[in-house]
């Protein structure tokens, strides 16, 4: 059985569209096989909840009487960047404070809290000049008192994503939380099957353009993300065993709500940004179901050694996303008990909320504009 | 009966058996759950005492008549379920497995009467959802 985009469109308008969450379709397909599978559903939705810190905001503000040309800002004491038009911003997830006031907070929360509606404190400082005199100006901005607000993260979802642990007889801060001493915790970033990229490894069915659940709004894939690497090593089932694809995400915040973004700090290491992105998976063909069908145990990554602060790691081997979510793995013969960064229980979430707008008929489906480069390489500096 | 209480020792007290008085004299088992104790310092020790009830009571009349401050506030790590994300990272340096992840839901699971209150857990929550009351 073979159809369309447009053919799964028309159902999801007359509300006759069949939706399975990927763990849903992942059940039907051990029940009853691929093919018997494929003639029971049109859209497998897939739900991530994870800190994705290459995150940020762009903001137009309105501009000022007399007008300002922005060079220095700060929102809530976090510095933004206004090297852009005038009074146009962007204002990064990871950026903190400056100085001695950082209380454990970042452009990630400025974001959550003005996706939550808070009023945030406004400081900017100009170059006068012919077109726009004015020097300096405070105010107060809510969401609805600013032009735009979309967020646009060059780089969110990861295809895999490694183990952190630490082999050192000190705990160590990093992006991964806390990775306390002689391997006492092991901590995985990636939800596993459930999450969007496993489930279309080759980049089939997602592309730029491509329409997505983002922070409990619409959003859409913009482009490739940073550190793109379609070229990692895979499984024969087409699974990266390390991070691999990448998607830059795009949507508007205003639409937004706050259960789905989330700031978040990581002591001793930093602010980020934890978002609920979830991605439609069109049932074109049995092709579709095969690939999402993979299971947690069939998914695999590697666990390195945070001790060595280097570019290159030292590995302790590979491990399933099943054996991480047990929650203890074997290092070396020694048991070592694994926590996730990212929220499962808030993926699902995430897969089941984008399944009742497609059942309600409020979601359609889009065909990629263009498809994201195949044979991006990974450079280093040296 | 098992009674959980919070010890702190004056620096010249810290040289009394206790556990061993406790268990001689009162019939006590008293399980370490917690302790910081060095030489020529005030030193803190979390207990759970098990024994009749009778004797928990002389028992801690007699820490007391050692000088030894005996409180049994509650220290507990509490939990904000509208801050908790549920992302499950403080169950990693849970010592005790009170904090673990529900295998089918994946919602944080606390079990209270594990916990130890040794407060790591606090400080690895990226939401700040974990406290302790004092």
């Amino acid at each position: 059985m073979a159809q369309s985009i447009s053919d799964i469109n028309e159902k999801i308008k007359n509300l006759t569209a069949k939706v399975l969450t990927v763990s849903e379709l992942k059940q039907l397909v051990q029940a009853v096989g691929v093919k018997k599978a494929t003639a029971q559903v049109d859209v497998i939705t897939t739900g991530t909840f994870e800190p994705m810190e290459s995150s940020g905001a762009m903001i137009n503000l309105g501009q000022t009487d007399p007008p300002i040309k922005i060079r220095n800002c700060w929102l809530d004491g976090v510095s933004v960047y206004g090297g852009l038009g005038a009074v146009d911003l962007y204002l990064g997830a990871s950026q903190e404070p400056e100085g001695e006031t950082a209380m454990n907070r970042g452009g990630g929360h400025v974001i959550a809290d003005l996706i939550a509606g808070k009023s945030i404190n406004l400081k900017m400082i100009g170059k006068p000049n012919d077109c726009y005199p004015r020097p300096s100006f405070d105010t107060i901005i809510t969401k609805d008192s600013i032009n735009q607000f979309y967020l646009f993260n060059p780089r969110n979802l990861h295809q895999n994503f490694i183990v952190g642990v630490n082999s050192s007889d000190q705990t160590l801060y990093t992006y991964l939380g806390e990775l306390k001493p002689c391997l006492g915790n092991a901590v995985y970033a990636n939800p596993g099957a459930i999450a969007p990229l496993w489930n279309d490894p080759d980049l089939r069915l997602i592309g730029i353009g491509t329409k997505i659940f983002m922070g409990g709004g619409i959003g859409y894939v913009a482009w490739e993300g940073t550190q793109h690497f379609p070229l990692q090593k895979r499984l024969p089932n087409r699974t990266p065993v390390a991070p691999a694809a990448t998607l830059a995400l795009i949507g508007d915040a205003k639409q937004m709500q706050p259960q789905w973004v989330k700031g978040c700090y990581f002591r001793n290491y930093g602010a980020s940004l934890m978002i609920g992105v979830g991605i439609p998976l069109p049932v074109i063909d049995e092709e579709v179901v095969a690939k999402a069908s993979v299971s947690d145990a069939e998914i695999m990554t590697s666990v390195f050694d945070f001790a060595i602060a280097r570019r290159v790691k030292p590995s302790f081997g590979a491990v399933s996303y099943a054996e991480l979510k047990s929650g203890m793995i074997k290092i070396d013969g020694v048991k070592v008990r694994t926590a996730p960064i990212s929220s499962i229980y808030r993926s699902l979430q995430v897969a089941e909320t984008l399944k009742s707008w497609i059942l309600a008929g409020e979601f359609t489906l889009t065909e990629p504009v263009a498809f994201l480069a195949s044979d991006r390489s990974f450079v280093s500096q040296d | 009966m098992k009674q959980r209480v919070n010890l702190t020792f004056p620096k010249h007290s810290i040289s009394n058996p206790l556990a061993y008085r406790l268990a001689r004299d009162f019939n006590i088992a008293a399980n370490i759950i917690r302790a910081q104790i060095a030489p020529n310092q005030e030193g803190k020790m979390v207990l759970e005492l098990s024994g009749d009830i009778d004797q928990l009571e002389s028992a801690i009349e007699w820490m007391r008549s050692q000088e030894i401050e005996v409180s049994s506030d509650k220290r507990e790590i509490i939990i904000d379920e509208n801050l908790c994300v549920d992302c499950g990272l403080c169950t990693g340096v849970c010592p005790t497995t009170a904090l673990s992840l529900d295998p089918i839901s994946f919602r944080l699971d606390f079990r209270r009467s594990l916990c130890i209150v040794c407060e790591q857990c606090i400080s690895v929550c990226p939401v700040e959802a974990i406290s302790i009351n004092l």
